[in-house]
């Protein structure tokens, strides 16, 4: 079983290392975004936002999972390693879409908590009184966190993306907490399952007008052995938009275009 | 085993990332990462739609035959954010494109550096 993942998996990388080294130079990026400078204002998050790797640091594990598998991999309970075997991943280039069982490409579920963070698109932060919305362009969603001063439900519903509560803990931390997830979603791209006794507590920092860390903690006793935490990084990126990004049939059906059906030629 | 196929995973995310953003949301084992062809053709359509834009383009082949052979990108807003509009490639324009071919031989690939009429990269992901 080893042998034929890893075989044609390490195919697949070696030749990835080969057309890398071909052509990564020859790929052009658009013009480069200017990140505005200056203090981190007070109490304020607003903005588009957009996932970069941290200055002189190189974090790839984070467009598919949350920590370098090797040195520091979750620690999972023996539902989570079981539930985790099932998995059979997409975006990390190992399943066509005919193979995977990934719930995002294959039955467009939501993404879930924090799952949501990596599908490669910018958030924007919106602040009103009573809530902060995490609008994110992925597919649109939004999510609500409420501060108002409320409890964390004590029994939540079961969503796709939870309950939360957000409060303020200093001038440039925002700190929101999130439960009452369904079991339909994955943790990350790679097939790490929660329970719906997950609990994400998220930590917006801001570091200075151009910069975010977001500290995510992920705690869930029937999934995780212990809580499982990292740290993202965004750029503010104030001449954006947010565009449009479905989830749809487009996106369900794209097995076909990765065929070569032409039926989806419009 | 299973962390063992997540370092390698890791690997290959190293390698994807240094390559560019080709692979954002669908994953790529359905091409052939082997092998990056390159082609000239013509343009016949572009889809500048959610999820990938597709760029379909004529090709004529050694037998005098043509084949039309479609390429997808990223995701059109990631692309606008790059520069690109849904006029940037036309019908008739010339291209020259880089890219990994469907395994099953149809004529699909995913592009890795496509050269628009003036003969230049256009931006392939946004920054």
């Amino acid at each position: 079983m080893r042998t034929r993942v890893l075989a044609p998996t390490l195919a697949v990388a070696f030749a990835l290392a080969a057309s890398a080294m071909l052509f990564a130079q020859d790929r052009v990026g658009g013009a480069r975004a200017e990140v505005p400078s200056g203090p981190a204002p007070a109490k304020d998050l607003t903005g588009v936002w957009m996932m970069r790797n941290p200055p002189g640091k190189n974090g790839p594990w984070t467009n598919y999972t949350y920590t370098d598998p090797m040195k520091n991999p979750p620690s999972l309970t023996a539902w989570g390693e079981e539930e985790f075997k099932k998995a059979r991943d997409s975006n990390g280039g190992n399943y066509t879409l005919d193979q995977t069982n990934d719930p995002v490409l294959t039955k467009c579920y939501p993404p879930g908590v924090p799952r949501i963070y990596f599908h490669p698109y910018p958030f924007e932060v919106v602040q009103t009184p009573k809530q902060t919305l995490l609008i994110y362009e992925y597919d649109h969603w939004l999510r609500r966190v409420f501060t108002d001063g409320r409890k964390l439900p004590s029994d939540p519903d079961q969503l796709w993306m939870g309950t939360s509560v957000g409060r303020w803990v200093d001038d440039h931390n925002f700190q929101v907490e999130t439960v009452g997830f369904n079991e339909k979603t994955w943790l990350d791209r790679l097939g790490h399952v929660h329970s719906d006794q997950l609990k994400v507590t998220e930590n917006f920092r801001r570091l200075d007008a151009g910069h975010l860390e977001v500290d995510i903690k992920m705690e869930d006793p029937k999934a995780l052995a212990k809580p499982w935490v990292t740290t993202f990084y965004y750029e503010n990126r104030p001449q954006w938009e947010l565009g449009e990004i479905s989830c749809s049939g487009d996106y369900l059906d794209w097995s076909q275009v990765e065929k070569g059906g032409k039926e989806y030629k419009r | 085993m299973k962390r063992k196929l997540v370092f390698v995973l890791g690997i290959i995310a190293v390698l994807v990332l240094a390559a560019g953003p080709v692979l954002a949301h669908h994953g790529g084992a359905a091409f052939d990462q082997s092998k990056v062809e390159m082609l000239t053709g013509t343009v016949t359509q572009m889809d500048f739609v959610n999820p990938h834009v597709v760029v379909w383009f004529d090709v004529k082949n050694a037998d005098g035959t043509t084949t039309n052979w479609s390429g997808w990108l990223t995701a059109p807003n990631k692309l606008q954010r790059a520069g690109w509009d849904k006029h940037t490639l036309n019908p008739g324009d010339k291209v020259t494109v880089t890219g990994n071919q469907q395994k099953n031989g149809s004529p699909v690939l995913q592009i890795r550096t496509i050269a628009g009429p003036d003969g230049n990269n256009l931006p392939t992901f946004e920054q």
